[in-house]
């Protein structure tokens, strides 16, 4: 990476990203207004009229009481997590290729919890009334229940939230000055305000990268916990299927591998449409892939235990839900989701195909396929056989809120379009860091050098 | 009291159910099995006392009933030696509810009478209490629902109707067993005697196969059904502690 | 601010809160009314804001006459309750009868009287006062009995006894009539030949299930819907929760399991219509083995010569070694009761399978006696307790329908256009009829085709009584008072007929101006015959003390004793059952049931009995087809699937359902669904089988013999979702249902014994 950066200077990772965030074109304009209208129209109206006329407009039914809306919270959160978390990780084992893609990497993480949290408000029966999860004092002297695994979501995650903001905001303000240097008018004005007033002096510097690395530190276990928290969800039910102890570091690594093809996938993107192509390289889908091959291996791990247990048990309980989950209506799903993420990443063990663009696109891609099938396994083979056999059902989702699914993701992708416009989506200073220090040229010329 | 003994007076209290050190009354069900016929006239008692509401068979066919109390069938065998066994299934009051502990906002609770309640305008309608029950009992209103005119007049006036959004279940008509207490109050200040307050179901019941009372109350019908040798609770072996008990079908 | 002297002051202030009381009160009074919280400043006499009133009355959604109390809040019916202090069901109410609500509440409720103004079943009615309508019935009566055409009116209703029969009859009587009838379809037709042809009884006996240890059910869905459901049911429990050594057991024939025979402890799968040759080969048995030893053995030894066990078993299809176990229990155990219904008591040889049952009864010696069968003593009063119309009558009907002997029609309540088979052709014979008058509260299929509707009240809003006929064994009545005030512009049925009464000018016999009065009066009479402390209290007190409790009661018990003579024990026998059809063609065998939610059809318009699972199959809002799983599986049929059910006499539509309990050769149907009319939740919903239904009778009583089509099926190549709320009906291992004879089953410790009583300390 180094040999390919010597060409490059620090005026030009300047000029690229500044570039990127000021020009605009109309296939900006295009993608942005395609994305925002599909996210209007996919995930916004849909919504509204599921709030006006009740939760019947979605397909949960009795038993199968969660649905869609669940599994793609915990996809989107499952999403979140590899952004921070990886760009902390890498970040205090010093590695320096991740300083081209961390920017984007925790914008996506942002995005991905802040559609999450919507998804909160759409999966819950009165929405309205949500804000009673929050500990405020209240005249019925009314406090949330805080031994529920839920209120431990809501905590963790309205941390996580926050600390993700503060982390990506603060590691952003010596590039929100670098542009402010370098643009006028409306923009100046804004990103003056959003630096802070930094100047570049030692002690800034300083005090940013003692917090950044404070923050950092904090941050890992928090990650690590809050899909922990989101896995108790299931996990302190007593759902057969669902009641296990793998499943805190079942959704923890898999929150991590969805989150990390969902990298690879961003990354693509920013490779190939905002011109960084010498940014992000080669290696960095490396690495990537081979960080996503040891994520695929620990995943097919966990399923297989899981799988044993199941029959291991010797109830019928338990037995069922395999069955269900591997032979009954929604086997194709099981046996796709097994195919995208157990089988097919090991194609990663060549090097080549890792260091292959387009192929690494299409694997993350079909990963994330997989990880959204998984949690949508989760909850439509569980809920639908518990204990009671005459009590058994069937899920499936309504249009609404396949509707809405969709819409998330171009709700995330807008999010992100905006992102590319207002912040330096790749990290200035930090890649002037793998960079030579330039030679300055001296005011008085001196004998000897050109002029 | 020094901190320390606060904490734990605090923890030992707090690993009870609605933290109480005693309950005023413990309403227990019995359900003998070998009476029960499956009627289901217990159903339509239910739905007429509590404003159930009539979802409709669109609705059913996506399989949102409502059924606070319901009818299992299970059939045993093949032909000709089948047999259908039936099983009144309702909220279990369990005494260590899955329920409870996974609501946000606290809108279900154990009373001091030892039910499990529901407060309807505290429920947001995370449904993730219908998830825990392991009886399956709690069933969500998915949409606003509608009586034809006049059928609305019927409804019961002391019973809240619910709105889309929440989550309802078997409150052992709460309604009842408030105006007992009531009745019961202003008579001397006594306790309610066995056999006062019924549900609509155990009161509907042809063949008497449902009963209801206070199992601190020695005396009552329901501690002596809990003495049975034919007694059991389902799904005994998840630890809720509920508070039906079960008398087993008898094979003759 | 002007100076103001005190007087000024006072005026204005008077004067503004004279303004403003008068703005208030003309605001008040512009209020709509729904504005207002309490509505009444002085409210009527019944109610008080908070308060529940309890009226007593009887139920009408079935003949068992369950004594009701009904909870009501400011003058609106809001749950019915049984009686507690009423014998026949002491204070529990079925299903059926707890929806009784939404019959008074039911939105499709005629509300006004009608008349037909476009042609016959086009639903085309304009809405017209009473005094007219009742002005041109009276007109066509009069003109009808003044001719000497009495008899060209028939008024045809559905069962009724007490003193609204009676003024059915005396009102029929005065018009030159002959042509009342009574029809429900489930009128048990061939029990009553049997019990007259056996017992010389010409009302039902008492069937002591509560203290019988025994009881054989040849068909008899006694739990659902047989005679007096609830009075068994209670039975029934009691019999179960007696201790472990006098616990009653509980036997079921029949060749599709009913509710009764899930509930039973042992269920036989008999051929259809060969329940009374079993009962003759268990009778011959119990003979045969010295158990019967009357006087008259000989004779019953040769009454029964044919039906020797191996013989029977043969052609039952019931095993030898079951009908002699069957027989050795029946009359080992002591005291020990057979009863029969169901289809069995609707097949051509329904009434000799009666008598059969009643043979049991008596060699077993359990008549007389508790625990077995019991004589009912005669019914209370005056009061009629008329005999119904059978089928054959009402094929009579039709054809002089059709010769034009019928002028008037007047129906009150029954649906025979539903519940009789199409080639009864009793439609086309309305067709025939100038003048159909309906008395029904809704648009029943044989209400659209009337001419005039004058509706009736319902039963909540009506005054009226009711004499159980199996009652409990002594003599029971109870007096039915509106519980509510009507809701439309409707009358009581009874007052309806007072009011044509006094138009026609027979005020000389049937004095009585509202039904009240007449039920009243009838009542006095029952008190006059009363002992010397009712007689003391005075008939006021009498019949206050009657309205508060519900229920009256008068311990005269019937006859003990019997001998059945020769002639009779000679005339036993059961013949083979005939079908229509034959095998090749058609080779199932129809089995149409009551539905326990919407018994004869007369349910389906109550979204609670919709709404409600069927116990057995917990489908809900429609019809099925029961399939043996053996028999589904070669024709490759799965739950869902579609076929036509024919007969010789037409065909309906309906999903399969497979049901683990029912002979192979025998296909099941609830009767109450695929209603043409009757309202938004019957309409056009499900299938009809008692449409398809062949007519044949048994000979004695002319009654419809329901099981006795053959049928065919034909996979259409559809299928549909069958609405079910039961998801998979097995346990699975998981022990979920647990009954005593567990072995070997995986059992918490916690399960298997008695719970211990934890107190929270």
């Amino acid at each position: 990476m180094e040999a390919e950066n010597n060409k490059l200077g620090y005026t030009d990772i300047h000029e690229d990203v500044v570039r990127s965030i000021v020009v605009t074109g109309p296939k900006y304009y295009a993608t942005l207004a395609t994305a925002g209208g599909l996210a209007l129209v996919c995930f916004f109206f849909p919504w509204f009229y599921q709030l006006y006329y009740g939760i019947g407009a979605a397909g949960m039914n009795h038993p199968g009481v969660w649905g869609t809306y669940l599994a793609s919270f915990i996809f989107w959160i499952g999403l979140s997590h590899s952004g921070t978390l990886l760009s902390c990780v890498l970040h205090l084992t010093n590695s320096s290729w991740r300083k081209a893609m961390y920017r984007s990497a925790e914008a996506m993480t942002l995005f991905s919890l802040v559609v999450a949290a919507t998804y909160v408000f759409v999966h819950v029966g009165r929405p309205w009334f949500a804000h009673w999860t929050f500990p405020y004092p209240n005249q019925w002297e009314l406090w949330p229940n805080f031994r529920s695994p839920l209120l431990f979501d809501v905590m963790a995650i309205a941390t996580y939230l926050t600390g993700s903001t503060i982390f990506i905001y603060m590691g952003s303000i010596p590039d929100f000055a670098a542009v402010r240097d370098r643009t006028v008018g409306w923009r100046n004005t804004m990103y003056s305000l959003l630096s802070l007033g930094w100047r570049g002096t030692d002690t800034e510097w300083h005090r940013l990268h003692w917090a950044y690395t404070f923050l950092a530190v904090l941050i890992i276990p928090l990650a690590v916990s809050v899909h922990s928290i989101v896995s108790w969800d299931f996990a302190m039910s007593i759902v057969p299927g669902l009641h296990q102890t793998i499943f805190a570091p079942y959704f923890v690594v898999g929150a991590i591998y969805s989150g990390t093809a969902g990298i690879v996938t961003v990354m693509f993107v920013l490779r190939k449409y905002m011109g960084f192509e010498q940014y992000i390289t080669k290696l960095h889908f490396d690495n990537l892939g081979k960080l996503l091959l040891l994520l695929s291996l620990l995943w097919t791990y966990i399923n297989a235990i899981e799988l044993f247990t199941g029959w291991y048990s010797g109830t019928s309980d338990e037995y069922e839900q395999l069955s269900f989950k591997l032979f009954g209506f929604y086997a194709p799903l099981y046996w796709e989701m097994i195919l995208f993420c157990a089988v097919a990443p090991l194609l990663m063990i060549s090097k080549r195909f890792r260091t292959s663009f387009v192929p690494m696109l299409i694997l993350s891609i079909a990963i994330n396929i997989g990880m959204y099938t998984e949690r949508f396994l989760i909850v439509a083979t569980s809920l639908p056989r518990q204990y009671l056999p005459d009590a058994w059902g069937f899920y499936a989702p309504s249009l609404v809120e396949l509707s809405i699914m969709v819409g998330s993701f171009a709700v995330f992708t807008t999010l992100f379009l905006i992102f590319v416009k207002i912040f330096p989506s790749v990290s200035m200073y930090e890649v002037k860091e793998t960079m030579e220090t330039p030679k300055l040229k001296p005011a008085i010329p001196q004998a000897g050098s050109p002029a | 009291m020094s901190l320390f003994s606060r904490f734990m007076d605090g923890w030992r209290k707090y690993r009870k159910p609605g933290y109480y050190d005693e309950f005023d009354y413990h309403w227990t069900m019995t359900v003998d099995l070998d009476s029960c016929t499956g009627c289901e006239a217990c159903m339509t008692a239910c739905q007429a006392e509590n404003n159930i509401p009539l979802v409709g068979e669109e609705e059913l066919a996506k399989g949102r009933e409502i059924q606070w109390i319901r009818i299992e069938r299970y059939w045993e065998g093949e032909y000709p030696n089948a047999k259908l066994n039936f099983m009144p299934m309702m909220c279990q009051h369990c005494d260590a509810a899955p329920c409870e502990t996974v609501c946000p906002v606290s809108a279900t609770y154990h009373n001091q009478d030892g039910l499990n309640t529901q407060i309807y305008n505290r429920c947001i309608g995370t449904r993730s209490c219908a998830v825990y029950c392991p009886y399956e009992v709690r069933y969500f209103n998915y949409y606003n629902h509608h009586w034809d005119s006049p059928l609305d007049q019927q409804l019961n006036p002391d019973v809240s109707v619910r709105g889309k959004g929440v989550m309802e279940k078997c409150t052992f008509c709460i309604q009842r067993i408030r105006d007992a207490k009531d009745l019961a109050k202003d008579d001397d200040r006594r306790r309610v005697r066995d056999g006062e307050v019924q549900p609509a179901c155990v009161q509907s019941c042809p063949t008497k196969a449902l009963t209801f009372g206070d199992r601190k109350d020695t005396e009552s019908q329901v501690y002596q059904s809990m003495n049975n040798p034919r007694a059991y609770k389902v799904l005994d072996e998840l630890n809720t502690d509920s508070s039906v008990v079960y008398l087993k079908k008898v094979d003759a | 601010m002007p100076n103001i002297d005190r007087r000024e002051f006072l005026k204005l202030v008077g004067a503004g809160g004279v303004g403003a009381g008068a703005g208030f009160m003309l605001k008040e009074s512009k209020k709509d009314p729904t504005e207002y919280l309490i509505p009444y400043v002085v409210a009527p006499e019944d109610f008080s804001s908070g308060i529940a009133t309890w009226y007593n009355s009887v139920c009408s959604m079935c003949s068992a006459g369950c004594g009701i109390s009904v909870r009501t809040r400011e003058g609106r019916a809001k749950k019915i309750e049984g009686n507690p202090s009423h014998p026949v069901n002491q204070g529990r109410l079925c299903g059926m009868g707890q929806a009784g609500l939404q019959v008074l509440y039911n939105p499709d409720r005629i509300t006004e009287p009608l008349l037909r103004t476009g042609e016959r079943g086009a639903m085309s009615f304009e809405q017209i006062t009473w005094e007219d309508g009742l002005g041109q019935l009276a007109e066509r009566l009069e003109l009808l009995r003044a001719a000497r055409r009495g008899n060209n009116v028939c008024l045809l209703s559905e069962g009724t006894n007490g003193h609204l029969a009676q003024l059915f009859e005396s009102f029929m009587r005065q018009l030159g009539s002959n042509r009342l009838h009574h029809y429900d379809f489930d009128h048990p037709h061939t029990l009553y030949a049997a019990n007259q042809g056996f017992f010389g009884q010409d009302h039902l006996p008492y069937y002591d299930l509560q203290n019988t240890r025994l009881l054989l059910s040849f068909g008899a869905d006694y739990l659902t819907n047989w005679i007096s459901p609830l009075h068994h049911s209670l039975g029934f429990g009691a019999s179960r929760q007696r201790q472990e050594e006098e616990r009653g057991r509980f036997v079921q024939i029949e060749p599709r399991m009913s509710i009764s025979g899930a509930a039973a402890d042992e269920w036989v799968a008999a051929s259809p219509g060969t329940e009374g040759i079993l009962a003759l080969g268990m009778a011959n048995h119990m003979v045969s083995q010295g158990v019967y030893q009357g006087a008259d053995r000989a004779a019953w030894s040769a009454a029964l010569s044919d039906y020797s066990p191996s013989m029977v078993a043969e052609q039952t299809g019931v095993s030898e070694s079951t009908i002699t176990r069957l027989a050795d229990d029946f009359a080992g155990t002591q005291p020990s009761l057979a009863i029969g219904g169901g289809a069995a008591a609707n097949h051509s040889n329904g009434v000799d399978m009666l008598v059969a049952v009643n043979v049991l009864n008596y060699l077993a010696g359990n008549v007389g006696r508790e625990g077995g069968l019991l004589f009912n003593p005669q019914p209370a009063g005056t009061v009629s307790r008329p005999h119904q119309a059978s089928y054959r009558s009402m094929l009579e009907l039709a054809e002089a329908a059709q010769q034009g002997e019928i002028d008037v029609l007047i129906i009150n309540g029954t649906n025979p256009v539903f519940t009789l088979p199409a080639a009864a052709e009793f439609r086309e014979a309305l067709d025939a009829i100038p003048l159909v008058v309906s008395l029904s509260s809704f648009f029943d299929e044989t209400t659209v085709l009337a001419d005039l509707i004058l509706p009736s009240n319902s039963y909540l809003e009506s005054w009226g009584d009711n004499f159980p006929e199996a009652g409990v064994g002594f003599r029971v009545g109870a007096v039915s008072q509106p519980v509510v005030s009507p809701l439309y512009n409707t009358r009581a049925t009874g007052d309806i007929i007072l009011s044509l009464a006094q138009r026609i000018g027979m005020s000389s016999t049937i004095p009585w101006t509202s039904m009240e009065e007449c039920i009243k009066d009838g009542w006095r009479r029952i008190y006059e015959q009363g002992d010397p402390q009712t007689l003391a209290q005075g008939f006021e007190e009498f019949w206050i003390s009657l309205l508060k409790a519900g229920v009256w009661g008068e311990t005269t018990t019937g006859t003990t004793s019997f001998e059945p003579d020769q002639n009779i024990i000679a005339g036993i026998g059961v013949a083979a059952p005939e079908f229509s059809g034959s095998e090749q063609d058609y080779p199932f065998i129809l089995h149409p049931y009551l539905s326990p939610n919407f018994h004869d059809g007369r349910g389906a318009n109550l979204p609670w009995m919709q709404e409600r699972p069927d116990p057995m199959t917990s489908v809900v809002y429609g019809s099925w087809v029961e399939l043996n799983p053996t028999t589904a599986e070669e024709l490759g049929l799965i739950e869902g699937d579609l076929v036509d059910i024919e007969s010789p006499h037409g065909q309906v539509l309906a999903p399969v359902f497979i049901y683990p309990a029912i002979m192979p050769n025998v296909i099941a149907m609830p009767i109450g669904q695929g209603h043409s009319e009757y309202g938004r939740y019957a309409k056009d919903r499900g299938a009809n089988p008692l449409e398809i239904l062949s007519p044949q009778m048994e000979p004695i009583t002319g009654n419809l013999a329901t099981s006795a089509t053959r049928v065919r099926l034909v996979a259409t190549g559809r299928h549909i979702d069958l609405v079910k709320t039961s998801g998979t009906s097995r346990d699975l291992g998981r022990n979920i249902v647990q009954t005593t004879g567990d072995e070997g089953h995986e059992v918490s410790d916690a399960g298997l014994n008695s719970i211990p009583i934890t107190e929270l300390t």
